[in-house]
């Protein structure tokens, strides 16, 4: 697939990065990633105009991302009835409350696997749209800054940047997934040892 | 019992923490092995002319190969024997399945072999 692309890349420019980039931010499994770091050595070797791929591949991206997290915001009642009253759906919509600004942001460009999920969820918990959008500029203007420039900079060697790079968003996923068990594994501890507490201290300890 | 100690809850934990050992020793090894390729490498300079021409791939198109090694694209044609017309958006693989059906990677090698042959002899270094 991603072969496929790379060659019509080459043939149509810019636009053609703005389409891949729009459909992986839908969550299309293209390599969106890997289509970034070749347009940015496309660019360097003359193939593509760097500031109009970089602007139709921002454009697209942000249109992707807008458009799942709209998916998120009108499935936003069916996903309540369904999940409303389990207690991880719960969970995981205040945690996401909490930590909303750095996750749509980290997941822009750090731990792109879960951007989907990030911008469903969003949606679905009545996340602000403004918010959301401001904070997914800033992340997607670092994914496309960050990403395209390495594969600028590496020139006819992009290919050894986007192996490396695929890689540890990879590792990265891995150690949030360990993070987020283990911060569950002790918070679960933590409940259980205070309600042990809870039904060891007799009711007339009151002086 | 409490919400938090539900046996659903202690599964989702060990899953979590089970699926996040195993991601991050996959990709952990992937990237340290892609670090490794990756570490003897710098940037080329951007003026750099390239001469490797193993970086030729399948999916490159003859076009864009003349741009990269500065080779004219009538050149790498003319050594594969393919009309220029009709053929410049074709990738490497593409145009050995219409041309070369039989002889598998031929286009690929004979590309190589064309830029190598176009390519100024290697500069030696006059210094004893």
């Amino acid at each position: 697939m991603s072969d496929f692309l790379l060659t019509q890349v080459i043939n149509f420019g810019a636009p053609l990065v703005g389409v891949i980039l729009f459909l992986g931010a839908l969550g299309l499994p293209i390599g969106a990633s890997v289509v970034l770091i070749a347009a940015g050595a496309f660019s360097q070797q003359g193939i593509l105009e760097w500031p109009a791929t970089a602007l139709v591949g921002l454009i697209g991206a942000l249109s992707g991302d807008m458009l799942s997290f709209g998916m998120g915001y009108y499935a936003k009642d069916q996903a309540h009835r369904r999940f409303g009253d389990m207690p991880a759906w719960i969970n995981a919509q205040s945690l996401f409350q909490q930590h909303a600004g750095k996750t749509i942001f980290l997941t822009r460009w750090l731990v792109t696997a879960i951007a989907i999920p990030t911008n469903l969820i969003a949606g679905s918990s009545g996340y602000r749209f403004s918010r959301f959008m401001a904070y997914d500029l800033a992340g997607e203007i670092v994914w496309v800054g960050l990403y395209g420039g390495l594969g600028y900079l590496f020139g006819s060697q992009w290919e050894l940047v986007s192996d490396f790079v695929s890689n540890f968003g990879g590792l990265l996923l891995g150690l949030a997934l360990l993070g987020f068990g283990i911060r569950q594994g002790i918070r679960r501890g933590k409940k259980q040892t205070n309600s042990k507490i809870k039904f060891a201290t007799p009711p007339s300890a009151k002086p | 019992m409490s919400p938090g100690s539900s046996p659903a809850q202690r599964a989702l934990t060990i899953v979590l923490i089970l699926l996040g050992v195993a991601v991050t020793f996959f990709f952990g090894m992937r990237a340290l092995h892609a670090f490794q390729k990756f570490n003897g490498h710098r940037p080329p300079p951007p003026d750099k002319v390239e001469t490797d021409t193993e970086l030729i791939r399948d999916w490159m198109t003859v076009p864009y190969v003349a741009r990269m090694y500065h080779v004219p694209d009538k050149f790498i044609f003319e050594a594969l024997n393919i009309p220029k017309n009709g053929n410049k958006d074709k990738s490497l693989e593409e145009l050995n399945r219409e041309y070369y059906p039989d002889r598998d990677g031929f286009v690929l090698a004979g590309v190589k072999q064309a830029v190598l042959a176009h390519l100024p002899p290697p500069r030696l270094d006059s210094t004893p």
